[in-house]
């Protein structure tokens, strides 16, 4: 929890978005019934073509679904030469990730203090 | 949850088990075999895998112990960290007769572990935990030689949908001891497209490392129930090298399910069963594919139609309809043969079922008798009913039984003939007119004709000297009584010979024949009715009634005169045929018909035979011929002599159909009277 708190008073300094970056905010509950939303959301902002910077810092609970999606999203990035960036994430997101071994695959800044 | 009666369950359980355990044997001979399809062992670990579970489940703990064993050794050859052997496969072959056993134990409500079973355990145990903990003693615990498990997983896309989070795994795994994710990777499965992804399909994999010196069951505990979920090898980090040196078998290290031959021990390895796979259908009930269930749907769905369009004619009937009342009717005779079709069709069943025990027979004659067999199964799907199915299995062992035992040669006698060691044993099975035609045939010496001839003139069932030729020859085989029993050996002298092959065959309404040319083999044909719901029947009248004499057992019908009939001692009438004495049965006598015509020169003498026996009936005259569906009397009424059935003619009346067998035993005795 406290790390969720670190993370939450990160957002302040968070580096800024350039231009034309699409902003998608992960929903605290990530897992399979809010995905059809979210894959909807990474599609658009994928479409728009400047790259899609990650908000993951309100995540409380994720499945192995939601960080595919992810996974998925930064390979098709990559192919077209995207960039993603990451506004923050909670620790519970970090914990998820680094536990399926998908951090550094999806880029994730070090985890916060947690 | 409330208590749930799992009592209710146990049936499909043993059912489901039993199927497994088919399964597994059918895989562990195709392994057997040299064949080394990893996903053999797959299948193999499936089924104890799901044996295991479902005995846990319904609380039949000494089933489950005995499966958790087994699977554990099959987790080893499936995560090739063991060669498979001839000495495995045996273990195993064991393993699946032992479970078969106390399955039955336990559904007849008896302790399924036995001493047998125990000790079998206690073999496999030794060889699992031997392996694993590299350590001498087979007590020794699996975890101590283990630093810890390299682990493989591979999602299956419907993983996420069976409640099962690589998440929640890796926790549990965590638990465990320290877990190193070396590798995560996205599968060519996975789309490459974000849009088209389909979220609830997981096209994930990960290497993974767990360190620790845990217990391999541990490890399996955290992904029992994933099995067809994921792909899975676990591997233990060290202690391979020290397993090899205490296993003289084979290591364990090189990449497992090695051709048997490699390994193989004095066995035989020269085989290959060509069986497809067909799951076993036994007991009292059938499984229909749908297909033939929809079959049969639509032809109800157009038997309705052609009813309702003739009600329809009905209703307001004059003859300017009469051309559509009489298509109507085709139609409807059309919609009934269809439907009567589909109807035979649902038990009609493949042959496979009872091919698939031939491997298994195969292997354990050839090691007995020290043969090499080459199985060779041609038409499993051939259709068969039912109960011509459940009857033809015995006389089948048996010709097997006598191909191998009597046919075919040993390796040394087939290299010295310029053969190739190991026999073709072929079993063929296809449709041929109205019947089905199974052949057994073998490439070995053929019949022995001196041995047999020999064997004959012993039992008086030739002259010394008489000319034969080859047919006659084989005839012999079919003789009661005939048992060339110089050779016999616990397999296929038991005093049952060919001639109860010939009978149990007969009584199934088919024909038995061996053709066979010295030292290239023989061919046992046996030919079957596909059904046994239908007859071909002749139609005679006799006084009121009609009687059904069976086509394949007439001879001939003929008109005799008065004078042609002789009246032996004890009142029996016989008559001249062929140059042989006939007895003449009178069947308006036999049946007590009433106004029947009683001179033998105003009816027809129909000559039917049985077994080589032939009898003279006596009826009024033949109506014709037609197909009877054989209605039981013992069911409807009780037991009749000489009568084997019922069926209802075209205007409605009820003809009874002849007994040939029993008949010609009654002529028989009247004539010896």
């Amino acid at each position: 929890m406290a790390g969720k708190r670190a993370a939450k008073q990160n957002q302040d300094e968070r580096p800024a978005v350039p231009d034309g970056v699409a902003v998608v905010a992960l929903p605290a509950d990530c897992r399979l019934a809010a995905q059809a939303a979210l894959q909807a959301e990474l599609v658009a902002a994928l479409e728009r073509g400047a790259g899609v910077a990650l908000d993951a810092s309100a995540v409380e609970r994720v499945d192995t679904a939601a960080l595919q999606l992810l996974v998925l999203l930064r390979r098709e990035l990559a192919s077209r030469d995207g960039a993603l960036a990451w506004r923050g994430a909670s620790a519970a997101f970090n914990e998820a990730a680094g536990l399926l071994g998908l951090a550094r695959i999806l880029e994730l800044p070090a985890a916060g203090p947690a | 949850m409330g208590a749930v009666d799992l009592t209710q369950f146990h049936k499909t359980f043993f059912e489901e088990s039993l199927e497994g355990l088919d399964a597994m044997e059918t895989a562990l001979l195709a392994l057997d075999s040299g064949s080394t399809d990893h996903e053999l062992v797959h299948t193999i670990f499936r089924a104890a895998h799901s044996i295991k579970g479902g005995a846990a489940t319904f609380g039949f703990a000494d089933v489950a112990a005995f499966t958790h064993v087994a699977e554990s050794l099959l987790e080893e050859v499936r995560s090739e960290r063991r060669a498979v052997d001839g000495a495995l496969i045996d273990l195993l072959l064991r393993s699946v007769d032992c479970l078969r056993a106390m399955l039955a134990r336990s559904s007849s409500g008896q302790p399924a572990a036995d001493a047998g079973s125990e000790t079998l355990r206690g073999e496999l145990l030794r060889l699992v935990s031997g392996e694993a903990a590299a350590a001498p003693g087979a007590a020794a615990p699996q975890a101590a030689a283990v630093d810890g498990w390299d682990i493989r997983f591979v999602a299956l896309p419907h993983l996420l949908q069976t409640g099962n989070d690589p998440l929640r795994l890796f926790r549990e795994l965590e638990q465990l001891g320290r877990l190193e994710v070396r590798r995560a990777f996205v599968l060519d499965s996975a789309p490459a497209r974000l849009a088209e992804l389909d979220p609830s399909q997981c096209h994930l994999g990960w290497e993974l490392r767990l360190h620790g010196a845990i217990a391999r069951g541990d490890v399996d505990a955290v992904f029992d129930w994933l099995d067809g979920d994921c792909e899975l090898a676990i591997e233990a980090l060290s202690g391979q090298a020290r397993a090899a040196a205490a296993q003289p078998a084979p290591a364990a290290a090189p990449p497992a399910v090695a051709p048997a031959s490699a390994t193989a021990p004095a066995a035989p390895p020269a085989r290959e069963a060509t069986a497809s796979a067909t799951a076993s259908a036994e007991a009292s009930s059938i499984r229909v594919g749908i297909d033939k269930v929809d079959a049969l749907i639509n032809m109800m769905g157009e038997l309705v139609i052609t009813q309702s369009m003739l009600s329809d004619i009905g209703e307001h009937f004059d003859f300017t309809k009469l051309e559509r009342l009489r298509e109507g009717l085709a139609q409807l005779e059309r919609n009934t043969r269809e439907l009567q079709e589909s109807v035979m069709r649902i038990r009609m069943l493949p042959i496979g079922s009872v091919f698939n025990r031939f491997p298994r027979l195969v292997r354990d004659l050839e090691r007995k008798l020290g043969k090499q067999v080459r199985l060779e199964l041609h038409g499993e799907h051939t259709e068969l009913d039912k109960t011509v199915l459940e009857k033809i299995g015995d006389p089948l062992v048996h010709l097997v039984r006598n191909a191998i035992d009597h046919g075919l040669e040993t390796p040394e006698k087939r290299r010295a003939a310029g053969k190739p060691d190991a026999g073709t044993l072929t079993l063929d099975a296809h449709h041929e007119g109205g019947n089905i035609i199974v052949r057994i045939s073998d490439d070995g010496a053929g019949l022995n004709r001196a041995a047999i001839v020999g064997k004959a003139v012993e039992r008086g069932l030739v002259q010394p000297g008489q000319q034969l030729s080859d047919e006659e020859v084989a005839e012999l085989i079919f003789a009661p009584g005939f048992s060339t029993a110089a050779q016999a050996t616990d397999l296929s002298g038991r005093g049952v010979g060919m001639d109860v092959v010939r009978r149990n065959v007969r009584d199934l309404g088919g024909s038995v024949g061996v053709k066979s040319e010295a030292g290239k083999g023989s061919v046992f044909t046996i030919a079957l009715p596909l059904t046994l719901a239908i007859i071909d029947g002749l139609v005679t009248a006799v006084g009121e009634e009609r009687y059904i004499v069976p086509l394949t057992s007439i001879v001939e019908s003929l008109r005799l005169g008065a004078e042609a009939v002789r009246r032996i001692a004890g009142g029996g009438e016989v008559f001249q045929f062929r140059g042989d004495y006939l007895p003449l049965m009178r069947l308006h006598r036999a049946f007590a018909c009433a106004g029947a015509i009683t001179e033998v020169e105003r009816g027809i003498v129909v000559v039917i035979e049985d077994d080589g026996r032939r009898v003279g009936l006596l009826v009024d005259d033949l109506l014709g011929q037609q197909q009877a569906v054989i209605k039981s009397l013992e069911k409807h009424y009780q037991r009749v002599q000489g009568v084997s059935g019922a069926t209802i003619l075209s205007d409605g009346s009820v003809a009874l159909i002849v007994d040939v067998g029993g008949v010609v035993r009654l002529g028989q005795r009247s004539k010896a009277a």
